[in-house]
């Protein structure tokens, strides 16, 4: 027994110095990569750009011997190759640290890559384990590398600030895992969320007054619109609202302007609160129709007209107009999908797809085209439940 | 090199060798050897002054034996001694009751009844002593034990054999509340270092004739007294004699604290984790006779042995069962926590921060990566070197007088921690770490938290070769180890594996006291029955008619 | 007798739902998507039904020959040489599905946590935890896995339901696209996993109730289909069917993806660190029936000097596996037809045969 106990932890004692810790990695050895780009560069090779976080500047001050202070949080680096793979073996010979995919948030694809095609961006962060499948995916209009050498004021990094940006959803947010599934699917087209480049506010501070900052920022522009892995246009902030509604995506937060009910120029805001998208095709064979019913609830929260508008006629033509509203909007995007780009980004092949099982195999391999072609109805029921905290303007009398 | 060596070592080994069997073979008195000395069968002779020799042969040069020679009042021809141990027992107690009556004041026999030799046993015993009990020998083995004891001997001249009186009567500290096992709710009595003493505790608890207390005397030098106490009718009769019969075959030279015993009874030697439990509460060791448990009492320690050991007994406390059941089973789940974080959390540690960084969240490992960033060791040395001087902080903690004791913490927490992190010497997360795996290591009975103590370097070495890997591939093999461990015949592990689903009552959640229905199902085999149904109080009108 | 232990109904049912559920709950879904994409749930349901009628040939073979188990009822219905020959071929089954258990642990970890580590290191670590229990015996094996199985089930819930934010019934629509045929095409590789529960056989003699053997081996299976299931349906619903099987370990994927109020994230840790407490108990099983059938076999009063021979014949057999592409393919196409000769063929022709020279069966 006392033999066998110590051949045990001799052996459990040697395997350190012998061969093992293979995949030990001490902190100070990484290169932890907070967001990457992807460019193509005019010969035609890969640009690899990565964001990479100083780990000093995000320790409390005076703990961990003087990080934070005025040490910048990041620093971009970057490196050309033949494939992903092989740019980042360049970016080694840069980086004293082993490059670290594990924390990365976002990857950025600038504009000609994608244009080019995302697959052979995409396959290497799948493959690999260390980039996970939640991180953002976002195409930069313009160059990736610009992106990440932006600088965020609140946050630490601007890959941080985009990753925040897209995690509040406000936009249309897609994660890398869901550009997969819709490239996977012949049903819906993929979009990614769009990215530029935008002069910063100020930033306050002692000495700083009327300062104007010369630093770049990140801000989330739209939505990137492809066919199949390539990218083919662009929505705009407002073509991107219609594409929520569409896909069933809106979420808290997204604000609807109505005119206000007699007073065409005075304008409300409803914010809306819940939402809900259903898509039911028709199919005779011949015509393709798809009923789009969009269910919204929401609170009105801001009024410009002097008008008391809590009363129940009043909410009644309010609720219409904010269906009107959310009708005109899904409509735009709708036009420019069907006729601008003739993609179905919105998964109404899917919802197809889920009804006629055996018309879908004959018109699977068709159906961007098909798409174009179908008609539309966007029927809207809204619902407005509170008018916040007022019931009117305050401060004048009735009219 | 066992030629070279040869020579010196066997002349040191017959050296040793010789006078060992010289003392055997010459039966010398103060020779005790685990063979046992020729003096252990003799018997007593009718003559005094043969007897007086033979025991003062045998107890020669121990200078604490008073031999007190006198002659019976009614009749000076008898001779009498009185042999005890100064400082055993009781001096007023032997001159009030023995010396004073025998000598002085023993009543006169009846008319015509003269006291002769031959009947002067009969009538000292009789009407003669004044002790409050006595006992009867002729053997020269219980004589000496006797004295040895604390009891004084009485021999008479012309019969062989010598009366017993039960004198003892020594220094011994006081009950003082309990030093290992402090409460907050609950008795403060706690065992002290005389059995006697200590069978009183548990037998003031437990009025029952059923409480049986056997008694043996283990250690061939120390002849230290044992009682083995348990409730017949609810311990298991099999447990009984199975405890019997581990401590009857100890053939040891001393027992001299009741961890001698443990050492000599437990199921697997081998093992990090205790299978004996022990307490210095009077009322813990009450609860457990209770619940079928067998007790071991040993002289000269506070400490009491209870068998069978379940492991989940080392993360209860005395006061669970008095506090009120929700709190109980809330500071349990605390208690259970902290017995995880206590073992593991070095390890993750390790492994999460070097090996599987992805695990952890962005903000977090930034964080950690900017304390690492100045530190010049590895996560595991850096770990490895905190740990150790946490160990030796606690270890020092114990040693030292109390007032110095304080300085060392503040030297430890204070410099030591302070000023390795200000230095970067050390991340603060490590310190945290380390910090609170100390602190959770507290919660639960020292002695259980010996063995996580001990684990938690191997698991740390484990995780620090491999990464997670090590770390589970290390808890399995101690969860196997846990799986296969008994402790008198239960497994250690019940009842949790193998389940026993009415006994999971008193694991982490305590049931109410009224919906205790029975005792643990493996302890107590005999009567399961703890009380009757129906106990939980209701208000009067709804209460059930009996 | 060679095991003097007694299990109790529930901890067989805990030791039946361990011989499948730790390798197949991370596999099978991308397995059954490959053929049967959204309906891959459906053909789970299918292989249920299957293994539950394998389990209750195998308990009813078994229940023939009270106290004896495959390999020495085997000698009593073929005859003492063909009953050899019958043995062998089991040993070697249970040996060579043990190192593909083995194998699949080490793809595991080298493809999720240790990419860098050899995959000797996993071998040897999963076949010392498992031969430590093993020499310990049956019943230390069982309570081993008594005590580590409900946390995997509960984990596996816990995460389950985590993951609900991010499932769409959407993605399972619509039911019985392409027909039945790929449903049950893709049953076979479950109907495989489901029928290991052959094993079985080696541990019912040591039943302290054997009369139970029947209701243990229906609900440990309606138990592991219903994780299968479970693990098949969140899959789909997190991925739809296209990454599901693009994925090898789809229902680890499902738990990275969790991120609940941006905190509780990067939760496989919990995961894997479960899942390898499973994968020992699985390939413990397994160890221990090849260990027991070779004594048993061998003539052996005691099993346990052969613990250390058959775990390094484990490791090398683990080894001769040259990549994980062939190890999925191999669990995708061969395994299911080569394992269903044991799992279904040869008990199904030793109860015939122990019908027809009415041996056994005699109620005790």
């Amino acid at each position: 027994m006392i033999k066998k106990i110590s051949v045990l932890l001799i052996l459990i004692f040697l395997t350190g110095p012998l061969g093992g810790c293979w995949d030990r990695k001490e902190l100070p050895e990484l290169a932890i990569v907070l967001g990457t780009g992807v460019d193509r560069t005019a010969d035609g090779r890969i640009r690899l750009t990565v964001q990479i976080a100083r780990p000093s500047a995000f320790v409390a001050a005076g703990g961990g011997g003087g990080g934070g202070g005025d040490v910048p949080a990041g620093l971009v680096v970057w490196a050309e190759g033949e494939t992903i793979e092989d740019a980042e073996m360049h970016l080694e010979t840069k980086v004293p640290r082993e490059v670290y995919w594990g924390h990365n948030m976002i990857l950025v694809i600038g504009e000609e890559m994608a244009r080019e095609g995302t697959r052979m961006v995409t396959n290497f962060f799948h493959r690999n384990r260390q980039p996970r499948e939640t991180i953002w995916l976002m195409v930069a209009k313009g160059e990736a590398k610009d992106f990440l050498e932006s600088h965020s004021a609140l946050e630490k990094t601007s890959a941080q600030a985009a990753s925040f940006l897209a995690r509040m959803k406000l936009g249309y947010s897609v994660s890398s895992r869901e550009f997969d599934e819709m490239l996977a699917s012949k049903g819906v087209q993929p979009v990614a969320t769009r990215v530029e480049v935008k002069r910063a506010g100020t930033t306050l501070g002692p000495g700083r007054e009327k300062q104007p900052s010369n630093q770049k920022q990140v801000e989330l522009t739209g939505v990137a619109v492809f066919r199949e892995d390539k990218l083919i246009g662009w929505l705009d902030e407002h073509e991107t609202r219609g594409l929520l509604w569409l896909k069933g995506e809106a979420r808290r937060g997204i604000i609807a302007v109505v005119p206000s009910p007699g007073e065409p120029e005075k304008e409300v805001s409803i914010k809306i609160r819940r939402a809900k998208t259903k898509i039911v095709p028709q199919y005779d064979g011949e015509r393709l129709l798809f009923n789009v019913v969009i269910e919204a609830e929401g609170d009105m929260l801001e009024q410009q007209s002097r008008k008391d508008l809590a009363k129940p006629g009043k909410i009644k033509a309010l609720e219409g107009a904010m269906a009107e509203e959310i009708q005109k909007r899904a409509a735009i995007s709708l036009k420019k999908a069907q006729r601008g780009y003739g993609v179905d980004i919105f998964g109404f092949g899917d919802a197809f797809h889920r009804k006629y099982k055996k018309e879908w195999r004959k018109l699977k391999n068709r159906w961007d085209r098909e798409f174009a072609r179908a008609e539309v109805n966007i029927s809207v029921k809204t619902h407005i439940r509170t008018t916040g905290l007022l019931t009117r303007q305050p401060y004048l009398p009735e009219e | 090199m066992t030629a070279f060596l040869k020579p010196v070592r066997a002349g040191s080994l017959r050296r040793g060798k010789s006078k060992g069997r010289g003392k055997l073979s010459a039966g010398q008195p103060e020779d005790a050897g685990l063979s046992g000395a020729a003096w252990k069968d003799q018997v007593l002779s009718p003559d005094l002054e043969t007897n007086l020799q033979q025991i003062k042969t045998i107890l020669n040069n121990c200078s604490d034996v008073i031999y007190r020679e006198f002659v019976f009042a009614q009749n000076e021809q008898i001779r009498l001694a009185l042999i005890y141990t100064d400082g055993l027992a009781d001096k007023e107690q032997i001159g009030d009751q023995i010396t004073k009556a025998l000598a002085l004041e023993v009543p006169m026999a009846a008319p015509g009844q003269e006291i002769t030799k031959g009947r002067a046993l009969d009538f000292i015993k009789q009407r003669g002593l004044c002790v409050n009990e006595f006992q009867e020998t002729g053997k020269m083995r219980d004589v000496i034990r006797a004295i040895l004891s604390g009891d004084s001997v009485l021999l008479v001249d012309g019969h062989a054999c010598a009366i017993i009186n039960g004198t003892r009567g020594w220094a011994s500290r006081a009950i003082t509340d309990p030093v290992a096992e402090p409460t907050v709710r609950g008795a403060r009595e706690s065992f002290i270092e005389t059995l006697r003493t200590n069978i009183v505790l548990v037998r003031r608890r437990i009025k029952s004739p059923s409480l049986k207390i056997k008694t043996l005397r283990l250690g061939e030098v120390t002849g230290t007294d044992v009682a083995v106490a348990y409730i017949e009718g609810i311990a298991n009769d099999k447990l009984v004699a199975e405890v019997m019969s581990r401590l009857e075959r100890i053939k040891v030279d001393g027992i001299l604290e009741s961890g001698n015993i443990e050492e000599l009874i437990e199921d697997n030697p081998w093992s990090p984790f205790p299978t004996v439990n022990h307490t210095e509460k009077p009322d813990r060791v009450a609860a457990m006779l209770l619940e079928g448990r067998v007790a071991i009492l040993v002289d000269g320690t506070p400490f009491v042995l209870t068998v069978p050991n379940l492991f989940v007994e080392h993360l209860h406390a005395p006061e669970d069962y008095y506090e009120r059941f929700l709190y109980t089973s809330a500071i349990r789940l605390v208690r259970f926590t902290s017995m995880a974080v206590s073992l593991v959390l070095p390890s993750l540690y390790i492994a999460l921060t070097s090996f599987h960084h992805e695990l952890l969240p962005t903000p977090l490992l930034l964080s950690i990566a900017g304390q690492r960033e100045p530190v010049p060791f590895p996560v595991f040395i850096a770990v490895l070197i905190m740990e150790l001087v946490f160990e030796a902080l606690r270890e020092a903690g114990i040693r030292l007088p109390r007032p110095i004791g304080v300085a060392v913490s503040i030297v430890g927490a204070l410099v030591l921690g302070e000023a390795a992190v200000r230095a970067g010497l050390v991340a603060s997360s490590t310190i945290i770490v380390v910090a609170f795996t100390g602190i959770t290591s507290f919660t639960f009975a020292y002695s259980a938290s010996i063995a996580f103590r001990m684990l938690r370097f191997t698991l740390m070495v484990l995780s620090a070769v491999l990464g997670l890997l090590g770390l589970i591939s290390g808890l399995a093999v101690i969860g196997i180890h846990l799986c296969a461990l008994r402790s008198f015949g239960v497994p250690y592990l019940s009842p949790i594996v193998p389940t026993t689903a009415v006994d999971l009552k008193d694991v982490i959640f305590r049931v109410p006291l009224w919906a205790m229905f029975t005792r643990p199902r493996l302890i107590a085999r005999q009567e399961q029955k703890r009380q009757i149904p129906g106990l939980k109080p209701t208000p009067p009108e709804t209460r059930p008619k009996r | 007798m060679l095991e003097r232990g007694k299990i109790d109904s529930k901890q067989a049912v805990f030791l039946m739902i361990a011989l499948v559920l730790p390798t197949a709950v991370l596999t099978v879904p991308s397995v059954v998507a490959k053929l049967a994409s959204q309906d891959a749930w459906l053909s789970v349901i299918v292989a249920t039904l299957v293994g539950l009628l394998i389990a209750r040939l195998v308990v009813s073979l078994s229940l023939r020959f009270p106290g004896k188990t495959l390999f020495e009822y085997a000698e009593e219905i073929l005859g003492r040489v063909p009953g050899k020959v019958v043995g062998l071929l089991y040993i070697w089954w249970f040996l060579h599905t043990n190192a593909f258990i083995l194998d699949e642990f080490g793809a595991f970890l080298g493809i999720t946590i240790l990419p860098d580590t050899p995959f000797l290191v996993f071998f040897i670590a999963g076949t010392f935890v498992a031969a430590y229990a093993v020499r310990s015996g049956l019943e230390v094996l069982v309570r081993y896995n008594q005590l580590f199985l409900p946390l995997i089930l509960g984990l596996l819930c816990v995460i389950f339901i985590l993951s609900a934010k991010d499932m769409k019934v959407a993605r399972l629509l619509p039911v019985l696209d392409t027909g039945l045929v790929p449903i049950l095409k893709g049953a076979a590789v479950p109907v495989s996993w489901l029928g290991e529960n052959v094993t079985f056989a080696m541990i019912i003699p040591f039943l302290n109730r054997p009369k139970e053997a029947y209701r243990v081996a229906a609900r440990a299976v309606l138990i592991t289909g219903f994780f299968l299931l479970v693990s098949v349906l969140v899959s789909l619903a997190v991925f739809g069917p296209n990454l599901t099987r693009a994925w090898i370990f789809p229902a680890y994927n499902a738990v990275r993806v969790v991120s609940i109020a941006n905190f509780l994230e990067r939760l496989e840790a919990a995961v894997v660190a479960v899942w390898m407490l499973g994968g020992f108990a699985k390939i413990g099983v397994f160890y221990y029936a090849a260990v027991l059938g070779s004594a048993q076999l061998l003539g052996l009063k005691n099993y346990r000097p052969l613990v250390a021979p058959v775990g390094v014949i484990l490791v090398a057999l683990a080894l001769l596996c040259e990549n994980t592409v062939v190890l999925f393919d191999f669990l995708g196409r061969v395994f299911p037809p080569y394992a269903l000769v044991f799992e279904l063929g040869i008990p199904l022709v030793l109860l015939i045969v122990a019908l027809a020279g009415g041996k056994g069966g005699k109620k005790s």
